[in-house]
């Protein structure tokens, strides 16, 4: 702690109990309390702690806005959390390249909003991106509604620079589309900062859609929407968002938004197509035929910008809205192939009633990435969670019967790196750990996370012997 | 030398790791060949074995309703546009060698056509892999979903990676749906400004094409050709929109022939001087392609408008052919971009490396290619940093 304090000075060194007591939480359920804080302000900070920290065999986990839903950036080891939140300038727009260069501390929306007036946009909008930086989205691989067209984080990154668990900066890629030799860029992408610390970011821009129309339909049942899912990708149209929600999460989210959803209905889908005008009502109204096909109640479209904004801000706000339904809920992020929603979704009712947990559905229908929201009371006692995190196993153990994965968007980090010998056998994770080496071979970035942990994990490699 | 090479045809997944194993211990080395269309790349030289991907081949799954499929590495990509074409889809990638590629030969070489800015490159399509890897075990990456954050993304770090860290086996990727309508044109320009103002306005403007190529040959003409594929009124639009930059540049548009395709395939034509190839920021390509044509050795060029990815035939004089092409990679670097000697006549392979300056990062690559294929059996030379 001193010894920070007078490499890098008292301002960018949190050491108090209290300003620790901060840092110990993020999006997820878990918690630990980080041995200091740092705040770096540039890349040679980042590179002067991290050989600091190799230096003294200290844990570096990095920390964007702390919105992560899988413990990411909690010090489940101890060592030093670096938040970047002063690193958070845009470097350069460069609309002739179609590029933007940032600090990781940017926030999201803040880098769609800076390059608006240019006509383009990032595309990856996660929906904690009024909050959420784009460190976080590099290191989380982040998603969002509209990558089922346009892709996820990893799509939209040409270039970054880094600094390793021993101080040196290493730039990979750039404005280019690619760079020679293996895709450094691409492995780091989605490595939730446990290969290193990003410390300046490259992403594409893309010109703002012409235009677009959004519908939300409603239907009596989830199967029925689920349906209508596969209907539409199957007739040959790939909106750029399909989003569905259950009962349970329409009615949190009427109740908090006041979006304009049917309250009686089974499943709501939400959806947009966008791209050049011309075409654009073919697709819409194509889509509301199908709809209606799938015996869908009622489909409205948004005729105004105000009224699109509505419909999206009912699913943006899902999240927050379960506060309404229960004071804790557990949300999990499994992936399953599109065409096998109807019977996965009646898994996981079946999961939370098992469990005696309500569960609410709000996903991304079109990509097969599924968030229930497994509801639960933590001031019942701790048996509640575990009990959430008993019915988020069955549903994460089905979605990879089905042929998916553990985590679409989310990450692994603490809460699901006993599961991911679930998902891959040890010949997988043995693969994995090579390209951990390779970047971290002394193992100070962000430990803990991703891969099982023997301490960690025994209880659950107990239960999956058992069975 | 080795005079005799030992060519071999696993029959699965399980004989390929028990073979890569095999020669791991005895210290073989091996090279991984698909159908053979890129064994022009890199600075390989002559290995003990030749494995042979051509029985890893075939259809293993297709759900049309995920728009996933797959495949077996050696399935020729030919037979895999014909499989999908059955039930109205396609693979949305359209390398150079198109029909005789084979999947696995795509991945590891990263190549890609001019569909990458519309629809995605291989790093983008592909979603899993199985790869068999020089301990005789078989790694799995990725998945069948299209979105998937579990793990770290081996599948990235394969794309491009010539082999030289295990044999891809099988690879799951993203598929569409057979567009409905195709539509395009090519234009003639004296003028290079000509032909890159109606590709950039193609390329930026609202409404997308699939495919635009700036062409320019001998016969000193600047060509620039534009497809559509998707729907009627998009497609309409679309080419409607770029017909429209040609005309206010006195240009004419004559329907396409096989243009694209013949621009696609310069790889398989370039076979005597060099065939540069480099990765340019966007606005760069016009400056870069219009010094270009002015070297001596100037044959042909062949820029995607849409994703920067430019390519340089050169011919003529040995000495001129490797000044020429040391310093196209020379300016694409200056730029900000990343290159490649990508086919060379034989006779200049002693004098012209595939890569002549080393990649950022290449400390990295060294230490992921060791702890691969600590042996170093696998495709030695092949690539930018072994």
């Amino acid at each position: 702690m001193r010894g920070l304090v007078s490499l890098l000075g008292p301002a960018k060194v949190l050491g108090a109990h209290d300003d620790l007591l901060l840092y110990e939480y993020d999006g997820a359920v878990d918690t630990a309390t980080p041995d200091a804080v740092v705040l770096p302000e540039s890349t040679a900070d980042v590179a002067a702690l991290a050989r600091f920290c190799h230096e003294h065999a200290v844990p570096i986990v990095p920390r964007g806005a702390g919105t992560g839903l899988s413990g990411g950036a909690i010090p489940v080891e101890g060592g030093v959390v670096v938040s970047f939140a002063r690193m958070a300038r845009i470097l350069e727009i460069d609309v002739p390249n179609l590029r933007a260069v940032v600090q990781p501390g940017v926030i999201n929306l803040h880098l769609s909003t800076a390059v608006a007036p240019d006509g383009l946009y990032f595309v990856p909008d996660p929906s904690s991106q009024k909050a959420c930086t784009l460190g976080g989205n590099v290191a989380e691989n982040s998603g969002g509604p509209h990558t089922l067209a346009y892709g996820v984080t990893t799509n939209h990154v040409t270039g970054i620079e880094i600094v390793l668990s021993d101080g040196t900066v290493v730039r990979l890629g750039g404005k280019a589309i690619e760079d020679e030799g293996y895709d450094l860029v691409g492995a780091f992408v989605g490595s939730e900062g446990t290969l290193g610390l990003v410390t300046e970011i490259t992403v594409r821009l893309t010109p703002l859609p012409e235009d677009k129309r959004t519908l939300m339909a409603a239907f009596p049942t989830m199967d029925e929407a689920s349906e209508t899912v596969s209907a539409i990708i199957a007739a040959g149209i790939v909106p750029s968002a399909i989003e569905m929600m259950d009962q349970l999460a329409t009615q949190a989210v009427e109740a908090a938004v006041h979006a304009g959803y049917p309250l009686e209905a089974g499943g709501i889908l939400l959806l947009e197509v966008d791209g050049p005008r011309d075409g654009l009502d073919d697709a819409r109204a194509r889509i509301e035929e199908i709809c209606r096909e799938h015996a869908a109640s009622e489909v409205r479209v948004a005729t105004t910008a105000l009224e699109r904004d509505r419909l999206w801000a009912g699913r943006k706000g899902a999240f927050a809205a379960m506060g309404r339904l229960s004071p804790d809920y557990y949300v999990q992020d499994g992936v399953i192939p599109r065409t096998r929603l109807p019977d996965i979704l009646r898994l996981v009712k079946d999961a939370g009633a098992r469990h005696r947990l309500r569960v609410a559905n709000v996903f991304h229908a079109g990509d097969g990435n599924l968030h229930p929201l497994i509801l639960f009371d933590s001031r019942l006692g701790p048996d509640e969670l575990e009990r959430a995190k008993a019915a988020g196993l069955e549903i994460l153990t089905a979605c990879v019967g089905a042929g998916g994965s553990i985590t679409g968007e989310h990450g692994v980090g603490m809460e699901k790196n006993c599961y991911m010998p679930l998902q891959f056998q040890s010949s997988d994770l043995a693969a994995m750990r090579r390209l951990k080496q390779a970047f971290d071979p002394d193992g100070l970035m962000n430990p803990g996370k991703i891969f099982p942990t023997p301490s960690r994990c025994r209880e659950f490699a107990f239960a999956s012997t058992a069975r | 030398m080795t005079a005799s090479v030992a060519r071999t045809l696993p029959a699965d997944p399980t004989e390929c790791a028990r073979l890569l194993a095999e020669a791991a211990r005895d210290r073989r080395t091996v090279r991984i060949c698909g159908s053979g269309t890129k064994s022009y790349l890199g600075n390989v030289e002559a290995t003990d074995i030749e494995l042979g991907t051509g029985r890893l081949a075939g259809v293993i799954d297709h759900v049309p309703a995920d728009l996933t499929v797959t495949l077996g590495a050696g399935t020729r990509m030919a037979d895999v546009a014909a499989a999908l074409a059955r039930a109205g889809q396609f693979l949305p990638l359209d390398p150079p060698h198109s029909d005789g590629a084979t999947v696995g030969g795509v991945i590891a070489a990263n190549s890609n056509g001019f569909w990458r800015a519309r629809y995605g490159g291989v790093r983008d399509l592909l979603i899993g892999t199985r790869t068999a890897l020089a301990d005789g075990t078989i790694a799995r990456a990725g998945g069948l979903v299209v979105k998937n954050v579990a793990g770290y993304d081996l599948d990235k770090v394969l794309v491009g990676s010539f082999g030289t860290l295990g044999v891809i086996v099988e690879a799951t990727l993203k598929i569409l749906p057979l567009p409905e309508k195709s539509d395009g044109f090519v234009a003639r320009f004296e003028r290079s400004a000509d032909a890159f103002g109606v590709a950039d306005a193609a390329v930026r403007g609202a409404s997308r094409v699939e495919a635009c190529v700036v062409e320019r040959s001998v016969d000193g003409a600047w060509r620039v050709a534009v497809q559509a594929r998707g729907g009627g009124p998009a497609v309409e639009r679309a080419v409607r929109d770029a017909r429209r930059e040609v005309a206010s540049r006195r240009g004419h548009a004559a329907e396409l022939a096989d243009d694209i395709g013949r621009m696609r395939e310069l790889p398989s034509r370039a076979i005597d001087g060099a065939l540069v190839r480099v990765a340019l920021p966007l606005a760069a390509s016009t400056a870069f392609a219009e010094s270009a044509v002015r070297l001596e050795g100037f044959a042909t060029l062949v820029v995607d408008a849409a994703s920067g990815v430019t390519r340089v035939h050169l011919i003529g004089d040995d000495d001129a052919v490797i000044r020429d092409a040391e310093a196209l990679l020379l300016a694409a670097r200056m730029v900000g971009g990343a290159g490649r000697i990508e086919r060379r006549a034989e006779h200049l392979r002693a004098r012209l490396s595939t890569w002549p300056n080393r990649p950022n990062g290449d400390f990295l690559m060294r230490r992921i290619k060791d702890a691969f294929d600590p042996a170093g059996v696998l495709e030695p030379g092949r690539s930018a940093f072994a």
